[in-house]
């Protein structure tokens, strides 16, 4: 029996004999079998770690859901989720205005706007941890560029990493230099692909730029941005390299977003089965996130 | 006519304006990398008073910057090597076949749940089997994992570019003798090529800049890659500043000079990795 593929495709006249017929799982297979092993496979792992208790990196025993209530008993997590959720929803909320802002800027063709796009996009594709290089650079009370502007001023230097507040929205900062070019990026997407006609009826009206932002604008674009919103603040939720290169957490825990929570309470704090616990616990979040944002791109698609 | 002309001069303002904001940061690394440690801890001054490589050549020599960037070149080169080969092709049955009980859609769901969980989650676990299979500190774990993130991100971005060749052209090729595999590879696979490129490219940055499951699995030069490498300069008391502003000059270099490369696709790669 020949494979069936598609319906409505005319592609069910294909007919193949012998090995076409086990092709399918040929082709299929190695990528499954990886994703098996090195997600699926550690996920169960992971899981059972969650419920245990370690010495020296080893599972010594199940103690059942232990590791999750300590997780909602501990105010240092709550403290961690706390800031995690400021973090993003500062973050995300500015660099959507920022990159709504450039999307509109940057909506027309030309060599010179392309090359301008280009550029935008830097900060995006460098690496993390060099991004936490380049902040360092900037905000460091003796070297920073902050400090030296400040210097050549005549004013006395910023002290930026070593106050708590000032460390949270260096932070917030930084990832709005890095991610502002993605939503940037996505809402361009989303504006080059709306349809002209409300646009020439209001020209025609005589509307005003701003009402015509407005009235059609915003709302053609409005699923766009929820999507853009949803994407990024899911991966901003499990930020890491960044901070783990400007402040590790700190000064004190005004930057312990999650992800370096957990890492810390793993390797430097040993606790291998809270930490497993902890993290599941955020992935649930993220994957309820995710679930959220594939509806919205699912109703989008329609 | 006055009133358009102050139009554009906003609109040169606030394009000039975004594009300080995005470059002077790495400008102010670079000029950074260029000083002596003497000028940059004691003079504040903006611009290199002479320019000197020592910062750099203190990174080869000694330091070992080298091994990671020859690290991060291996892994994140095979690492998409393979996950285009075996993505794409599960791509392609997702695609064009239906498997009994609906096996095809069962896998592409899985696929993209996998894809959307949040790495971090199993750091803990693969660091644990990693210690036990002795595999801990190699080119290959990192290979090994990258390889398997990047397959879900090919298989979700080739599926859609596949869906977009007609069957037709399958069909005609194996009425002229191809068998379907052939078909395949001659016909179908060349036709992605644009597709693949923009996947190439996304999971090639992807890689490059991963930093957590390297900072994980590795812990010396003999597999460290470029950002932990980069990372172990910081966090000693006293910050070696020139060297680390040229660490992440250098770091950042292969990725600027690669999107200046692949710069016409480099929007459509970033764009569809993000959305689809």
């Amino acid at each position: 029996m020949a494979l069936p593929t598609r319906p409505g495709t005319p592609g069910a006249a294909l007919r193949g004999a012998g090995l076409d017929r086990v092709l399918p799982y040929l082709m299929l297979g190695p990528a499954i079998f990886l994703v098996l092993a090195v997600v699926v496979y550690p996920l169960f792992e992971g899981l059972r770690s969650s419920t245990g208790f370690f010495r020296f990196g080893r599972l010594v025993r199940s103690v059942g859901l232990d590791n999750y209530r300590q997780a909602f008993d501990d105010p240092l997590f709550a403290q961690a989720l706390l800031t995690t959720a400021r973090f993003v929803f500062l973050a995300v909320t500015i660099e959507t205005v920022l990159g709504l802002g450039l999307a509109l800027l940057l909506a027309r063709e030309g060599r010179l706007v392309r090359r301008i796009r280009a550029t935008l996009i830097l900060p995006m594709i460098v690496t993390p941890v060099v991004v936490g290089i380049v902040f360092r650079l900037i905000y460091a009370s003796d070297v920073g560029l902050l400090a030296s502007l400040a210097h050549a001023l005549g004013l006395s230097s910023p002290q930026i990493l070593s106050n708590g507040d000032g460390a949270f929205w260096g932070l917030v900062v930084l990832d709005v230099w890095e991610w502002t070019p993605l939503l940037f990026l996505i809402l361009l997407a989303g504006i080059q692909s709306m349809p002209i006609e409300p646009f020439e009826a209001a020209k025609v009206d005589g509307a005003s730029g701003w009402r015509t932002f407005v009235d059609h604008t915003l709302p053609l674009l409005r699923p766009t941005i929820l999507v853009a919103v949803t994407l990024r603040a899911i991966e901003a939720l499990t930020t890491f390299d960044q901070v783990y290169v400007l402040t590790r957490g700190g000064p004190g825990t005004s930057t312990q977003l999650i992800s370096i929570y957990g890492y810390q309470t793993f390797f430097q704090f040993q606790q291998v089965g809270y930490a497993a616990a902890m993290l599941f616990i955020v992935s649930l979040v993220v994957l309820l996130a995710s679930g959220f944002a594939i509806a919205l791109m699912w109703r989008r698609g329609r | 006519m006055t009133a358009s002309r102050l139009n554009r001069l906003a609109w040169a303002a606030a394009a000039l304006a975004a594009i300080l904001f995005a470059i002077a940061p790495l400008i102010w690394m670079l000029l950074t990398s260029l000083k002596t440690n003497r000028e940059i801890t004691q003079e504040t001054s903006l611009v290199p008073a002479a320019l000197t490589p020592d910062n750099y050549l203190s990174l080869f020599n000694g330091r070992q910057f080298g091994a990671y960037l020859t690290n991060s070149v291996i892994v994140t080169g095979l690492s998409v090597a393979i996950a285009l080969a075996l993505g794409t092709m599960a791509a392609y049955v997702l695609a064009r076949f239906r498997l009994p009980g609906g096996l095809d859609r069962y896998v592409g769901f899985s696929l993209l749940m996998v894809r959307l969980l949040p790495p971090v989650v199993i750091v803990i676990p693969i660091f644990l089997l990693a210690q036990q299979l002795g595999f801990l500190n190699t080119q290959l774990s990192l290979i090994v994992v990258y390889a398997t993130f990047n397959v879900t991100i090919v298989v979700w971005m080739m599926e859609s570019f596949f869906r977009e060749i007609p069957v037709d052209l399958e069909e005609a090729a194996m009425v002229d003798g191809d068998t379907r595999f052939t078909a395949f590879r001659r016909i179908v696979l060349p036709l992605a090529a644009p597709g693949l490129v923009a996947t190439g490219i996304f999971t090639a940055i992807a890689t490059y800049n991963e930093f957590l499951f390297a900072l994980v699995l590795t812990s010396t030069p003999a597999a460290e890659t470029m950002p932990v490498g980069a990372a172990t300069l910081i966090g000693r008391i006293n910050v070696d500043w020139g060297a680390m502003s040229a660490a992440g000059v250098i770091g950042a270099l292969p990725i600027v000079v690669f999107s200046v490369l692949v710069q016409k696709h480099l929007v459509r790669g970033l764009t569809m990795g993000a959305v689809k």
